[in-house]
Protein backbone atom coordinates (compact mmCIF):
# COMPACT_ATOMS: atom_id res chain seq x y z
CA UNK A 1 0.00 0.00 0.00
CA UNK A 2 2.73 2.24 0.83
CA UNK A 3 4.87 1.21 -2.60
CA UNK A 4 1.32 2.30 -4.36
CA UNK A 5 1.50 5.72 -2.44
CA UNK A 6 5.02 6.34 -3.45
CA UNK A 7 3.87 5.16 -7.04
CA UNK A 8 1.17 8.13 -7.33
CA UNK A 9 3.45 10.79 -5.29
CA UNK A 10 5.81 10.01 -7.72
CA UNK A 11 3.60 10.23 -11.00
CA UNK A 12 1.78 13.67 -9.52
CA UNK A 13 5.58 15.03 -8.97
CA UNK A 14 6.08 14.46 -12.83
CA UNK A 15 3.24 15.51 -14.31
CA UNK A 16 3.58 18.77 -12.78
CA UNK A 17 6.89 19.18 -15.12
CA UNK A 18 4.37 19.14 -18.26
CA UNK A 19 4.26 22.70 -19.85
CA UNK A 20 0.91 24.46 -19.13
CA UNK A 21 0.42 25.54 -22.81
CA UNK A 22 0.46 21.67 -23.85
CA UNK A 23 -2.37 19.46 -23.83
CA UNK A 24 -3.16 15.83 -23.71
CA UNK A 25 -5.40 13.56 -25.71
CA UNK A 26 -5.56 10.31 -24.41
CA UNK A 27 -8.08 8.26 -26.98
CA UNK A 28 -11.69 8.02 -26.38
CA UNK A 29 -10.99 9.75 -22.57
CA UNK A 30 -10.61 13.05 -24.43
CA UNK A 31 -8.15 15.54 -24.22
CA UNK A 32 -6.64 17.31 -21.10
CA UNK A 33 -5.12 19.67 -19.40
CA UNK A 34 -1.64 19.16 -16.77
CA UNK A 35 -4.32 19.84 -13.97
CA UNK A 36 -7.35 17.51 -14.75
CA UNK A 37 -4.29 14.73 -15.65
CA UNK A 38 -3.05 15.58 -12.04
CA UNK A 39 -6.85 15.58 -10.42
CA UNK A 40 -7.44 12.36 -12.24
CA UNK A 41 -3.85 10.80 -10.46
CA UNK A 42 -5.22 12.12 -7.03
CA UNK A 43 -8.91 10.35 -7.40
CA UNK A 44 -7.04 7.06 -8.80
CA UNK A 45 -9.54 7.22 -11.38
CA UNK A 46 -9.63 4.86 -14.70
CA UNK A 47 -7.86 7.81 -16.23
CA UNK A 48 -5.44 7.90 -13.17
CA UNK A 49 -4.39 4.39 -13.35
CA UNK A 50 -4.04 4.61 -16.97
CA UNK A 51 -1.67 7.87 -16.65
CA UNK A 52 0.76 5.64 -14.03
CA UNK A 53 0.49 2.69 -15.90
CA UNK A 54 2.08 5.72 -18.72
CA UNK A 55 4.72 7.11 -16.48
CA UNK A 56 5.57 3.64 -14.80
CA UNK A 57 6.25 2.18 -18.44
CA UNK A 58 8.09 5.11 -19.24
CA UNK A 59 10.59 4.81 -15.98
CA UNK A 60 11.05 1.21 -16.88
CA UNK A 61 12.03 1.51 -20.46
CA UNK A 62 14.52 4.10 -19.35
CA UNK A 63 15.77 1.84 -16.54
CA UNK A 64 16.02 -0.85 -19.54
CA UNK A 65 17.98 1.93 -22.01
CA UNK A 66 15.99 3.95 -24.68
CA UNK A 67 16.17 3.12 -28.24
CA UNK A 68 19.26 3.88 -30.33
CA UNK A 69 19.04 2.47 -33.42
CA UNK B 1 -8.73 -4.84 -56.35
CA UNK B 2 -7.53 -0.71 -57.08
CA UNK B 3 -4.59 1.03 -56.24
CA UNK B 4 -6.84 3.49 -54.47
CA UNK B 5 -7.16 4.16 -51.35
CA UNK B 6 -10.13 5.05 -48.83
CA UNK B 7 -9.35 7.87 -45.71
CA UNK B 8 -11.84 8.59 -43.14
CA UNK B 9 -11.18 11.36 -40.94
CA UNK B 10 -14.16 12.13 -38.69
CA UNK B 11 -13.97 16.16 -36.80
CA UNK B 12 -15.64 16.50 -33.70
CA UNK B 13 -13.12 17.02 -30.94
CA UNK B 14 -9.63 18.26 -30.77
CA UNK B 15 -8.57 14.77 -31.18
CA UNK B 16 -10.14 14.41 -34.27
CA UNK B 17 -9.09 17.63 -35.44
CA UNK B 18 -5.86 17.30 -35.46
CA UNK B 19 -5.79 13.76 -36.70
CA UNK B 20 -7.68 14.62 -39.44
CA UNK B 21 -5.87 17.80 -39.81
CA UNK B 22 -2.41 15.70 -40.55
CA UNK B 23 -4.04 12.92 -42.66
CA UNK B 24 -4.36 15.64 -45.52
CA UNK B 25 -0.72 15.00 -45.64
CA UNK B 26 -1.24 11.68 -46.47
CA UNK B 27 -3.50 12.80 -48.66
CA UNK B 28 -1.52 15.29 -50.40
CA UNK B 29 0.78 12.93 -50.77
CA UNK B 30 -1.15 10.14 -52.67
CA UNK B 31 -2.70 12.66 -55.39
CA UNK B 32 1.01 13.71 -55.82
CA UNK B 33 1.45 9.91 -56.98
CA UNK B 34 -1.24 9.46 -58.95
CA UNK B 35 -3.03 7.84 -56.42
CA UNK B 36 -6.99 7.95 -56.54
CA UNK B 37 -8.09 8.86 -53.12
CA UNK B 38 -11.62 8.53 -51.47
CA UNK B 39 -11.86 11.28 -48.36
CA UNK B 40 -14.74 10.44 -45.95
CA UNK B 41 -14.13 13.58 -43.55
CA UNK B 42 -16.90 15.04 -41.26
CA UNK B 43 -20.44 13.99 -41.81
CA UNK B 44 -19.23 11.42 -44.33
CA UNK B 45 -17.24 9.40 -42.05
CA UNK B 46 -20.61 7.39 -41.94
CA UNK B 47 -20.89 3.53 -41.85
CA UNK B 48 -22.88 3.81 -45.11
CA UNK B 49 -20.60 5.40 -46.77
CA UNK B 50 -17.56 3.35 -45.85
CA UNK B 51 -19.39 0.65 -46.98
CA UNK B 52 -20.71 1.86 -50.33
CA UNK B 53 -16.85 2.79 -50.87
CA UNK B 54 -14.98 -0.01 -50.15
CA UNK B 55 -17.80 -2.60 -51.93
CA UNK B 56 -17.96 -0.28 -55.23
CA UNK B 57 -14.01 0.75 -55.33
CA UNK B 58 -12.27 -1.31 -54.11
CA UNK B 59 -9.36 0.42 -52.32
CA UNK B 60 -6.70 -1.65 -51.68
CA UNK B 61 -5.59 0.44 -48.66
CA UNK B 62 -7.89 2.00 -46.00
CA UNK B 63 -6.24 4.45 -43.30
CA UNK B 64 -8.66 5.02 -40.84
CA UNK B 65 -8.28 8.04 -38.45
CA UNK B 66 -10.56 8.22 -35.60
CA UNK B 67 -11.61 6.89 -32.18
CA UNK B 68 -12.15 3.57 -30.95
CA UNK B 69 -11.77 0.75 -28.35
CA UNK B 70 -11.00 -3.02 -28.68
CA UNK B 71 -13.28 -3.83 -30.52
CA UNK B 72 -14.05 -0.79 -33.27
CA UNK B 73 -13.45 1.74 -35.34
CA UNK B 74 -15.38 5.18 -35.39
CA UNK B 75 -16.82 7.53 -37.76
CA UNK B 76 -18.18 11.16 -37.51
CA UNK B 77 -19.39 11.71 -33.98
CA UNK B 78 -18.56 8.28 -33.04
CA UNK B 79 -21.10 6.56 -35.46
CA UNK B 80 -19.53 2.82 -35.89
CA UNK B 81 -17.29 2.17 -38.77
CA UNK B 82 -16.04 -1.04 -38.51
CA UNK B 83 -16.56 -3.62 -35.45
CA UNK B 84 -15.78 -7.10 -34.89
CA UNK B 85 -18.69 -9.48 -34.90
CA UNK B 86 -20.64 -7.07 -37.48
CA UNK B 87 -18.68 -6.31 -40.80
CA UNK B 88 -15.10 -6.21 -40.15
CA UNK B 89 -15.73 -8.25 -43.22
CA UNK B 90 -15.38 -5.42 -45.21
CA UNK B 91 -11.68 -5.34 -45.01
CA UNK B 92 -10.89 -8.07 -46.14
CA UNK B 93 -8.06 -8.51 -49.08
CA UNK B 94 -7.03 -4.72 -47.63
CA UNK B 95 -4.39 -3.25 -45.91
CA UNK B 96 -5.40 -1.15 -42.63
CA UNK B 97 -3.82 1.60 -41.04
CA UNK B 98 -5.53 2.19 -38.03
CA UNK B 99 -4.68 5.46 -35.96
CA UNK B 100 -7.60 4.95 -33.19
CA UNK B 101 -7.09 3.47 -29.81
CA UNK B 102 -6.56 0.46 -29.08
CA UNK B 103 -8.16 -1.27 -32.23
CA UNK B 104 -5.32 -3.64 -32.34
CA UNK B 105 -5.97 -5.64 -29.57
CA UNK B 106 -9.55 -7.26 -31.10
CA UNK B 107 -10.48 -5.80 -34.41
CA UNK B 108 -7.12 -6.13 -35.75
CA UNK B 109 -6.76 -9.86 -35.09
CA UNK B 110 -10.46 -10.54 -36.29
CA UNK B 111 -10.06 -8.74 -39.66
CA UNK B 112 -7.23 -10.57 -40.30
CA UNK B 113 -8.58 -13.68 -39.19
CA UNK B 114 -11.67 -12.80 -41.83
CA UNK B 115 -9.14 -12.52 -44.42
CA UNK B 116 -7.72 -8.68 -44.18
CA UNK B 117 -4.26 -9.18 -45.87
CA UNK B 118 -2.74 -6.40 -43.03
CA UNK B 119 -3.84 -4.42 -40.40
CA UNK B 120 -1.33 -2.23 -38.80
CA UNK B 121 -2.46 -0.53 -35.76
CA UNK B 122 -2.48 0.64 -31.90
CA UNK B 123 -2.90 -1.91 -28.67
CA UNK B 124 -3.25 0.38 -26.31
CA UNK B 125 -4.53 4.09 -26.74
CA UNK B 126 -2.62 6.40 -28.80
CA UNK B 127 -1.77 9.53 -26.83
CA UNK B 128 -1.13 12.78 -28.18
CA UNK B 129 0.49 16.41 -26.89
CA UNK B 130 -0.47 19.47 -28.42
CA UNK B 131 -0.07 22.86 -28.17
CA UNK B 132 -3.41 24.51 -27.18
CA UNK B 133 -2.96 27.63 -28.97
CA UNK B 134 -2.48 25.64 -32.23
CA UNK B 135 -5.82 24.05 -31.68
CA UNK B 136 -7.22 26.00 -34.42
CA UNK B 137 -4.06 25.17 -37.12
CA UNK B 138 -3.04 22.00 -36.17
CA UNK B 139 -0.61 21.31 -38.98
CA UNK B 140 1.09 24.27 -37.26
CA UNK B 141 1.99 22.34 -33.91
CA UNK B 142 5.80 21.54 -33.69
CA UNK B 143 4.43 19.15 -31.06
CA UNK B 144 1.52 17.27 -32.49
CA UNK B 145 4.15 16.92 -35.69
CA UNK B 146 6.00 14.61 -33.79
CA UNK B 147 3.30 12.20 -33.26
CA UNK B 148 1.29 12.42 -36.35
CA UNK B 149 4.40 12.81 -38.41
CA UNK B 150 5.55 9.87 -36.82
CA UNK B 151 2.30 7.92 -37.33
CA UNK B 152 1.73 9.00 -40.69
CA UNK B 153 4.76 7.03 -42.13
CA UNK B 154 2.95 3.92 -41.77
CA UNK B 155 0.48 5.56 -44.84
CA UNK B 156 3.14 7.74 -46.82
CA UNK B 157 5.76 4.23 -46.47
CA UNK B 158 2.88 1.91 -47.81
CA UNK B 159 1.66 4.76 -50.46
CA UNK B 160 6.15 4.75 -51.84
CA UNK B 161 5.72 0.91 -52.43
CA UNK B 162 6.67 -0.50 -49.28
CA UNK B 163 5.55 -3.48 -47.20
CA UNK B 164 3.08 -3.50 -44.11
CA UNK B 165 6.34 -4.89 -41.73
CA UNK B 166 8.56 -2.13 -43.39
CA UNK B 167 6.23 0.53 -43.00
CA UNK B 168 5.15 -0.09 -39.94
CA UNK B 169 9.28 0.10 -38.87
CA UNK B 170 9.54 2.86 -40.81
CA UNK B 171 7.14 4.70 -38.54
CA UNK B 172 8.74 3.21 -35.38
CA UNK B 173 12.48 4.89 -36.51
CA UNK B 174 10.25 8.31 -37.27
CA UNK B 175 9.16 8.06 -33.63
CA UNK B 176 13.02 7.03 -32.50
CA UNK B 177 14.14 9.31 -34.22
CA UNK B 178 11.18 12.18 -32.27
CA UNK B 179 12.52 10.93 -29.15
CA UNK B 180 16.18 11.17 -29.50
CA UNK B 181 15.91 14.59 -30.79
CA UNK B 182 14.29 15.75 -27.53
CA UNK B 183 16.76 13.63 -25.27
CA UNK B 184 19.57 15.05 -27.21
CA UNK B 185 19.49 18.30 -28.15
CA UNK B 186 19.01 21.52 -26.52
CA UNK B 187 15.17 21.85 -26.61
CA UNK B 188 12.96 23.34 -23.96
CA UNK B 189 11.90 21.45 -20.81
CA UNK B 190 7.95 21.77 -22.35
CA UNK B 191 8.63 19.71 -25.69
CA UNK B 192 11.08 17.18 -23.79
CA UNK B 193 8.47 16.46 -21.65
CA UNK B 194 6.60 14.97 -24.80
CA UNK B 195 8.91 11.42 -24.60
CA UNK B 196 6.78 9.92 -22.03
CA UNK B 197 4.15 9.43 -24.44
CA UNK B 198 6.08 8.81 -28.01
CA UNK B 199 7.44 5.93 -26.17
CA UNK B 200 4.37 4.85 -25.35
CA UNK B 201 3.01 4.82 -29.04
CA UNK B 202 5.75 3.43 -30.19
CA UNK B 203 5.86 0.25 -28.01
CA UNK B 204 2.12 -0.18 -28.55
CA UNK B 205 2.39 -0.45 -32.95
CA UNK B 206 1.79 -3.63 -34.11
CA UNK B 207 1.54 -5.23 -37.49
CA UNK B 208 -0.66 -7.98 -38.30
CA UNK B 209 -1.45 -10.25 -41.29
CA UNK B 210 0.47 -10.88 -44.07
CA UNK B 211 4.00 -8.73 -43.31
CA UNK B 212 4.89 -8.79 -46.94
CA UNK B 213 1.75 -7.53 -48.49
CA UNK B 214 2.07 -4.30 -50.50
CA UNK B 215 -0.66 -1.42 -52.01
Amino acid sequence: MENEQEIKELVIARLKTLPNNKDISIGSSGEFSKDELIEAVENEDQLGKKLIEVEMNFLRTLKDGLYYE
Amino acid sequence: MSKAILVTRPEYDYTTRFISAWAVKVIDFAKSKGTSVFDLSKERATKREFESIVEKKHPRFIFLNGHGDDRMVTGQDEEVLVKCGENEKVLKSRIVYALSCRSAKELGPESVASGADAYIGYDEDFIFMYSNEKRLRPTEDKTAAMFLESSNQVAMSLLKGNSAQASHLSSRRAFIRSIQKLLTSKVAQEDSSAVRYLVWDLQHQVCLGNREAKI
